[in-house]
């Protein structure tokens, strides 16, 4: 009974995944008949070269990444709040999505030394690779000094602190940077800190579900020590959990996740936060191997309104991305903080 | 000693923190200790005395600083998580927080370290379950969310979950705390009553020691110093370990009540005539009021109780008059009266 | 015979436009400088009249000039108030809340590229003290005094280093700043007794607009004369030049810029570019936009006018074709790229990575809408040399 229940909602997400995915890819500044759209979803070829440009090259790939990043954001939400056993917790309270940044800044801001600028400018192809790289070298480089000191801790309270304090220390170590920059690369840099999905195509894209697609599995197959960690860190051990281990699986599905994504799309906030909540209570259990798909559809269906909400129809102009899922994401917050009494009680 | 029953024992065992190179040693070596089936075992002390390091040792939560625990003849240290897991369970103080977790799944968690690696479970699985929850008598709860359980319900479930891991032992880290008094008692008697049905060996460390008194058949106490006393309860008392252990700012253990005195820094005497519940409750209630009870030499005032017709009287006689109450409270107020 | 002498006619512009461009670009400061010197100092006898700038007025009294900067559209009352009373006179009563300049300005502390470019076009730019950050720097006689140790840097708008500048004593220091807005982190130096006058070149909707404002500095170092005639002849060759381009036969269609994750910058209508690009004879699509700054697009608006329009304009800070491609391969696919009409506005950019077109182009529009006109319609400018744009390979 309640088995389809949950089968009957994840159907429903299925097919509303696939309405919003659709209506992402209908709407936009440039107003195309509808049949044409599905013309060029579906044979890749129209009549006019510049609609098939528009829904081929710019609409499919930015919804495909609309999709992975509800994926991986949700996803890695769901990993840190069940890690941490907080409700509040997202990839970005580890540090991932700042040393993300971090990395995107050294390149960006390169202190202003036309040097290091003219090297990245020679590699031409692969400047925004360089970008990409940076980025995931950061995020990797917090999540190796988180796990470092995670291994001389045994609490997940005291990590999640230390995941604050590298957060604060790296954002500040770029802002100084900022302050000594070049304001156009500080303006660029800026601009990609709004967060955009509309930066990913071709390779890119391809690169991106890659990253995704890692961080999901190990997660889904982490499902089951995950259930386990709900009970506490004592408790999962005396099941046969061996806590360090799966802290190890579950921050490295989470840094592939959001390091991946803040790389692509810039940083992405509250999707983390609010998507776990949505499914938890639309699924009414705290399965993981329930919550993780039911967590993609959750968040994909979501990054794909806020996306569509994002092009303001009628208007030639497209908000950044983050501001919108701020915009719905931190109410959402608010509304978890007021009606959760205790916040510990919550998975 | 150690038998077909034997589960669990250990052997020059010491129990402590190591943090660098510094021991702190918790509990004083060696331990010899067993645990066999279908015994309860209360574990007693004063806080601070090592209980629970001592229980998440013996667990395989914490490494031992010295000697070697061995479960139904292997080596702990020698264990997998997973295989140590199928043979201790436990209940710990922790609370588990997570509101959107049921019952069933809660308890389903138990089966942990026997289902396969997405978590699913076998009808095999599913019946170890419905045993659990049966012994534990949560059937009602099964759908309810675990933040809307009383206290005394969420041990209830916290045991069904442990009885489901299907363990020949079972630990509990003070399991009655946070407990009321009629909910401390339905699971001191449903432990008692798994450890003879179940043939489980039950550890459990408890503050309860009128309860443990009653359902142990083993107590262990530790004392502040690390030392461990272990024997039947009742041996305990009379060879007066329990008196010892428990000598601080003033608390004794009273051998002939099997209870605490709170009163001990009475002075007045007072003297106390008469026989039956009647006496028994006047004594605790002038001792409660500051007197010291039929002690040798002057009293100012003597309590005659007497039972006629199932009507209580007290007569209390003093220097120069003697006066017949109807209840302990009047002649309560009378003799603080009296005193000022 | 109609079309021997319009081939006359362009012939005689090209070498104007060319002249024009080596007179008031760099060639020669020191001699003008010389000969602007000369005539200094004194009072001016000639008056600077504004006719494309909304941003400041000026009145002439007998010994001294009051100065007023405008919000944007001319129309805020509470404008800023300058006295420019001349060395040696009485400060004249009754304009309180004015601000007091000793004219000729001996000393200057400059922000902008721009503030550089005034200065060097009235032929002033040695008197330049202290300047915001010298990596934006072209001009080759502030550079030499960099070098000598005879202009400090003083940081940008947000962090001046206020004790520094007071120290200077310098006559007037021009900020960046809006005058609507955040004039008040420059209190602690007013109070100083530095005058501090925000130069919003960059709100004027025309080239001419923005370079009119060397009058205003022309105002301060008493070189109206000089700067009237100067900015006369590149007022008259502008003229002539938007004259013939906006006549032109064919209006080639031209984007802006590149997109940054998904967002495009365009000039809006109001903007100088956009006036540019009018005066040039481009087909602009965003000729009609409100604004003076720019137009926030979506990659997907602008992509059907990217993918075949003719020429691509001031791409951004990439080199060459193989870096756009590099930064989005999608951007391979638009026309200009394809046919190699791609034009960015760096070829004068110097070793330190500074670019010229920020700083002469905006006193030289002239030559600017030249390059333009040259890019955009070769048949009209055929000897033209591009000054500050080069084509992308």
């Amino acid at each position: 009974m309640e088995g389809t229940l949950k089968k009957g909602r994840i159907i429903g997400l299925l097919l509303l995944l696939l309405l919003a995915f659709l209506l992402d890819i209908s709407i936009g500044s440039i107003k195309i008949p509808l049949g044409e759209v599905f013309r060029i979803l579906f044979s890749f070829h129209s009549e006019n070269s510049t609609w098939q440009f528009i829904v081929e090259k710019i609409r499919f790939p930015k919804a495909c990444t609309a999709v992975l990043a509800g994926f991986g954001l949700s996803v890695g939400g769901l990993q840190m709040q069940t890690l941490f056993r907080n409700p509040l917790a997202d990839p970005a309270v580890l540090g991932v999505t700042s040393g993300a940044n971090l990395g995107v800044a050294s390149i960006m801001l390169a202190g202003g030394g036309s040097a290091s600028l003219y090297a990245i400018k020679e590699l031409g192809f692969s400047g925004s690779w360089l970008i990409t790289c940076a980025a995931c070298a950061g995020a990797g480089g917090v999540m190796l000094l988180v796990l470092a000191l995670s291994s001389r801790l045994n609490s997940n309270v005291m990590m999640l602190i230390i995941g604050i304090m590298i957060g604060s220390i790296t954002l500040s170590v770029i802002s100084i940077w900022q302050y000594l920059s070049d304001p156009d690369l500080v303006k660029e840099y800026l601009l990609w800190n709004f967060g955009s999905l509309g930066g990913v195509t071709g390779s890119q894209l391809v690169i991106l579900s890659l990253v995704v697609a890692a961080g999901l599995i190990i997660a889904f197959l982490s499902s089951k020590k995950l259930d386990a960690l709900l009970l506490g860190e004592n408790y999962a051990r005396s099941m046969g959990l061996t806590p360090k281990k799966a802290r190890i699986i579950i921050i490295c599905s989470t840094s592939l996740l959001a390091g991946g994504i803040t790389a692509f799309c810039g940083p992405i906030g509250f999707v983390g936060i609010a998507v776990p909540h949505i499914t938890r209570s639309l699924f009414n259990t705290s399965s993981h191997r329930i919550l993780i798909p039911a967590c993609c559809l959750v968040g994909s269906v979501l990054m794909l309104l806020c996306d569509t909400a994002a092009q303001l129809p009628g208007f030639q102009t497209v908000l950044p991305i983050n501001i919108i899922t701020a915009l719905i994401g931190a109410p959402l917050v608010i509304w978890i903080i007021l009606h959760k009494n205790n916040l510990r009680n919550f998975g | 000693m150690s038998s077909d029953l034997t589960l669990l024992h250990t052997r020059d065992l010491q129990t402590g923190y190591l943090s660098g190179s510094r021991r702190t040693v918790i509990t004083q070596g060696p331990l010899d200790l067993e645990i066999l089936a279908g015994q309860l075992i209360c574990l007693l002390g004063p806080n601070g005395a090592g209980k629970s390091t001592l229980l998440r040792t013996l667990a395989g939560l914490q490494p031992a600083l010295q000697g070697s625990i061995e479960i139904e003849g292997e080596a702990t240290k020698r264990l997998t998580p997973v295989q140590l897991a199928k043979k201790v369970s436990l209940v710990l103080t922790d609370r588990v927080a997570s509101s959107n977790l049921t019952v069933y799944s809660l308890v389903a968690l138990g089966r942990y370290p026997y289902s396969s690696w997405l978590g699913l479970l076998s009808e095999a699985d599913k019946s170890v379950i419905e045993w659990a929850v049966s012994m534990t008598g949560i059937e009602s709860l099964i759908d309810r969310k675990m933040h809307t359980l009383s206290d005394g319900e969420n041990q209830k479930v916290m045991l069904a979950r442990a009885l489901a891991q299907d363990t020949p032992i079972l630990m509990l880290d003070e399991p009655t705390a946070h407990l009321d008094l009629p909910s401390r008692i339905q699971l001191m008697r449903l432990l008692h009553r798994l450890a003879r049905q179940t043939h489980k060996g039950i550890l459990l460390s408890t503050h309860e020691l009128d309860l443990a008194l009653q359902v142990a058949g083993e107590v262990w106490l530790l004392q502040p110093g690390g030392q461990l006393h272990r024997g039947a309860p009742e041996d305990l008392v009379l060879n007066g370990v329990f008196e010892e252990a428990f000598v601080k700012d003033g608390v004794l253990y009273d051998k002939a009540a099997g209870a605490f005195i709170i009163h001990s820094d009475n002075t007045v005497p007072i003297t106390l005539t008469g026989s039956g519940v009647a006496a028994f409750w006047t004594q605790r209630a002038l001792q409660r009021q500051g007197f010291v009870v039929n002690t040798p030499g002057d009293s100012l005032h003597t309590v005659h109780v007497s039972e006629e017709g199932g009507v209580i009287r007290w007569r209390l006689e003093g220097k120069d008059q003697t006066q017949i109450y109807g209840s302990i409270g009047t002649l309560l107020n009378v003799l603080r009266f009296r005193e000022k | 015979m109609i079309k021997i002498s319009r081939n006359l006619f362009f012939l005689v512009l090209s070498v104007f436009v060319l002249l024009g461009a080596f007179s008031c670009g760099r060639g020669a400061p020191k001699k003008e400088a010389a000969a602007a010197g000369e005539a200094g100092d004194a009072f001016s006898s000639e008056k600077a009249v504004i006719r494309h700038a909304h941003g400041f007025t000026i009145d002439y009294y007998d010994h001294y000039k009051l100065v007023r900067i405008l919000d944007h559209d001319g129309t805020k009352t509470d404008t800023l108030k300058y006295l420019l009373v001349q060395e040696g006179t009485a400060t004249p009563s009754g304009y309180p809340g004015a601000q007091v300049i000793t004219i000729p300005v001996k000393s200057l502390v400059v922000m902008s590229s721009m503030h550089v470019a005034l200065a060097d076009f009235a032929g002033v730019a040695d008197r330049i003290r202290g300047l915001g950050n010298f990596a934006y720097l072209s001009s080759t006689v502030v550079r030499n005094n960099v070098k000598a140790g005879k202009v400090t840097q003083i940081g940008l708008d947000g962090n001046i280093n206020n004790e520094l500048v007071i120290s200077m004593h310098p006559g007037i220091l021009m900020s960046m700043a809006n005058p609507d807005v955040g004039f008040a982190k420059f209190k602690t130096m007013m109070d100083a007794g530095v005058p501090v006058m925000p130069n919003s070149e960059w709100l004027e909707t025309t080239p001419l607009g923005r370079a009119e404002w060397v009058k205003l500095m022309a105002a301060l170092v008493n070189k109206e004369d000089f700067v009237n005639k100067k900015f006369d002849s590149v007022e008259k060759a502008y003229d002539t030049l938007a004259q013939l381009g906006s006549r032109a036969a064919t209006h080639p269609r031209v984007i802006i810029g590149m997109p940054f994750k998904g967002s495009w910058y365009m000039p809006a209508g109001e903007s100088y570019m956009a006036k540019f690009l009018r005066d040039a004879g481009a087909g602009y699509k965003w000729a009609d936009t409100k604004g003076i700054g720019s137009v926030a697009l979506d990659f997907e608006a602008v992509a059907p006018e990217a993918l075949t329009a003719d020429y691509w304009l001031n791409v951004g800070q990439v080199d060459s074709k193989k870096e756009i491609a590099g930064k989005d391969p999608r951007y391979a696919s638009f026309k200009p790229f394809k046919t190699g009409a791609l034009y960015n506005n760096t070829k004068q950019t110097n070793d330190i990575g500074a670019n010229d077109y920020w700083e002469s182009g905006a006193v030289n529009p002239q030559v600017v809408l030249a390059d333009i006109i040259h890019i955009l319609h070769p048949e009209l400018l055929p000897n033209h040399q591009l000054v500050y744009y080069k084509q992308l390979q």
